[in-house]
């Protein structure tokens, strides 16, 4: 067996279903070898077994493999060529390490001889991808190649996920090689941490001090992250406040960890959260922070967050996170989903039952005076109202992918999230573009779903030559974009804190029209919506199509995202906009220069 | 105040590039760095010392045993011993 074929089988034994991929010289026997694979493999209906779906840009096919672990649940697998093909991986490879989705990435990279010699489509993958991965590997001797890959997948899933990159020279590649079938690599460090990690219990001293705590408090509130559907812990959860009656305001990552629509749900907190969720995080006397991190978006200033919070507790598969941004008072490095179960039963075997009844009511109170609200006697098309009418069809049932902006922010605000993996957007690095092909990996994983891409006239440029992606391969994906010709959110932050001087964010977009370009992409339903009163039926009749379908919607250019946390400011600081009530007349924003972002 | 910790390594291409890395990407200056073989070929020691205060440096050396080459990482002078 070649080393090709070597890693087309252990793909295969690892269950991949699809892979996202752009050919090239360094990586064509590996190509070769999933072609024969498939050809051999074919199914009763003629269907491939692993797919190798085709994509404009590497960029794409690592986005398409991150919707499709983020939607899954399971490894994302690309395979690139050398050169600009793994450097055009970078940028997917490093937004999935910030937002913690498992990938496998394998690279082409020139023969052994050849490294280092500047050789055609040449770069320094293991040391660029060191930088920004989980782990790379490079292999250098072909008798490693089987254990490297299968380790590579035990890397991504395990602990806390990420992306690991296998960098395979052409004549590793082509090296003569047997099958075992079995083995990975020792990796003793790593994995005598992992098992110390996965191992780890709450003991009962653990769950009396946290309960103490608890028990004491009169404002308990959970802060709930994106470890909690990493971890795969939802129902966990939901048992936990069941039983103890804690409302959740969750991170941009964690929606869907809790059903939104839920009376103790409080969606969103942070930077651009509720006004509701931000005043609790204020009022709050504890915080049970559940596989969050404090990040700046959240915590923009770690001293002022949850100002009122006698006791923070925290709980993290990953070791480094506890205390990184906000010292805790109680912490527990271990699987979120083992430790709720733990705590729940602890809880109620001694029939711990906090007295929440004041702060339910309070939570319900600030949820009715502070509700999500926009100008909705406006003659122009209003973002949220879009989303609204989505939503009315979607019931927190579609998956919905974005890209970075202020069309993520509307969309994080105003559809209902009721289940985990039901929301892909790139929440740490911000990677504009994301959207398109992230929903297009996303249909892969779930053919049956309805597959929605909220996107923004910048953001979907990035990648826009995935809109024939979309056609070649037939999916029913749904593609909105809410087109405010121009850099939206950047022109909200010149507006706030440059005086208003759009630099470089009103220079373009004004010739694109986007309708002709998805009909050119072959849509056959692509439409622009510019009417108020043409909303519901266009939505409607967009959502219905059988098949791909393309809706540029022009909103009304001046809309904003609020509430606003700006940056270096505290949430009693927010600024509410025009309809959201705030509690307290803020201050106006100092137009002064800041060093944060 | 300064700090020297004590770093058992897998010999992997790269394994360096990664170590010297992650102080460099998050905000470390490296004054020290050597690196000896060991009795186990497929193992060295670097030994490293920076200047840094006591939560900046349980904050890297968390952040150092998240690196997969890592085997163990030391800090004999506090005995933060990994």
């Amino acid at each position: 067996m070649s080393g090709a074929e070597v890693i087309v089988q252990v793909i295969a034994h690892e269950g991949v279903e699809v892979m996202f991929g752009y050919s090239g010289g360094a990586i064509l026997p590996v190509y070769d070898a999933v072609f024969r694979y498939n050809a051999e493999h074919a199914r009763a209906d003629g269907s491939e077994p692993i797919p190798l779906v085709v994509p404009a840009n590497e960029q794409g096919a690592g986005f398409m493999a991150a919707g499709y672990a983020r939607a899954s649940g399971k490894v994302g697998v690309a395979i690139v060529t050398s050169g600009p093909g793994a450097t055009n991986m970078v940028t997917p490879v490093r937004d999935s390490m910030a937002d913690s989705i498992p990938l496998v990435v394998i690279c082409g990279q020139v023969g052994t001889a050849a490294i280092g010699s500047d050789a055609f489509q040449e770069a320094p993958i293991s040391n660029i991808m060191g930088a920004c991965a989980k782990h790379v590997f490079l292999v250098t001797d072909a008798t490693q190649l089987e254990a490297t890959v299968r380790t590579a997948f035990t890397l991504a899933r395990s602990g806390r996920p990420g992306p690991v990159v296998v960098d395979v020279p052409k004549d590793v590649q082509n090296a003569a090689l047997s099958f075992r079938g079995a083995g990975e690599l020792a990796l003793n460090g790593y994995r005598a941490r992992l098992r110390a990690v996965e191992q780890a219990t709450l003991s009962d001293a653990d769950c009396v001090a946290l309960f103490a705590a608890l028990m004491q408090a009169e404002r308990p509130l959970i802060y709930a992250g994106g470890g909690v559907i990493a971890a795969d812990a939802a129902q966990a959860l939901r048992a936990f406040v069941d039983a103890f009656g804690l409302p959740v305001t969750t991170t941009l990552m964690g929606l869907g960890g809790f059903d939104s629509t839920d009376p103790l749900a409080l969606h969103l907190l942070g930077m651009h959260g509720t006004a509701y969720a931000n005043y609790a995080v204020e009022d709050c006397d504890f915080v049970l922070a559940l596989g969050a991190r404090f990040d700046d978006r959240v915590a923009g200033v770690p001293g002022k967050f949850a100002p009122r919070a006698k006791f923070i507790a925290q709980v993290d598969i990953d070791p480094a996170e506890i205390g990184k941004v906000k010292s805790v008072d109680w912490h527990h490095v271990g699987p979120l989903k083992r430790a709720l179960e733990r705590l729940t039963a602890y809880g109620r075997a001694h029939e711990l039952r906090p007295q929440l009844g004041a702060w339910h009511a309070h939570v319900a109170e600030l949820k009715r005076v502070h509700a999500m609200n926009y100008d909705r006697a406006s003659a122009l098309i209003q973002p949220y109202a879009v989303i609204e009418a989505i939503n009315r069809h979607a019931q927190g049932r579609a998956i919905v992918s974005t890209g970075v902006g202020q069309h993520q922010m509307w969309a994080a605000q105003y559809f209902d999230f009721r289940a985990p993996r039901h929301w892909l957007t790139s929440g740490s690095m911000g990677t504009m573009g994301f959207g398109l092909p992230a929903a297009i990996g996303a249909q892969f994983a779930q053919r049956d779903k309805l597959v929605i891409d909220i996107d923004g006239d910048a953001s979907i440029r990035m990648n826009i030559g995935e809109l024939e992606t979309v056609t070649t391969y037939g999916l029913p994906l749904k593609i909105v974009v809410l087109n405010n010709v121009g850099d939206g959110m950047v022109r909200q932050w010149q507006k706030l804190y440059f005086k208003g001087r759009f630099a470089a964010s009103d220079k373009s977009l004004h010739k694109k029209d986007f309708v002709l370009a998805a009909r050119a992409d072959g849509f056959d339903w692509a439409r622009r919506l510019e009417r108020n009163d043409a909303l519901e039926s266009t939505i409607a009749d967009f959502l219905a199509f059988d098949g791909p379908a393309f809706l540029e919607v022009m909103i009304d250019p001046d809309a904003g995202v609020y509430p606003m946390v700006g940056p270096g400011a505290s949430y009693a600081q927010m600024i509410t906009g025009d309809f959201i009530a705030s509690r307290a007349m803020p201050v106006a924003p100092e137009a002064t220069t800041t060093h944060m972002f | 105040m300064n700090h020297t910790l004590s770093i058992l390594l897998q010999n992997e291409a790269g394994a360096l590039v990664r170590v010297a890395g992650l102080f460099a990407a998050r905000g470390y200056n490296i004054d020290t760095l050597t690196v000896a073989a060991t009795h186990d070929p497929a193992v060295s020691r670097l030994t490293l010392s920076l200047q840094c205060d006591d939560d900046a440096l349980g904050q890297i050396l968390q952040q150092t045993r998240k690196l997969v080459d890592v085997l163990q990482v030391a800090h004999p002078a506090n005995a933060l011993a990994a």
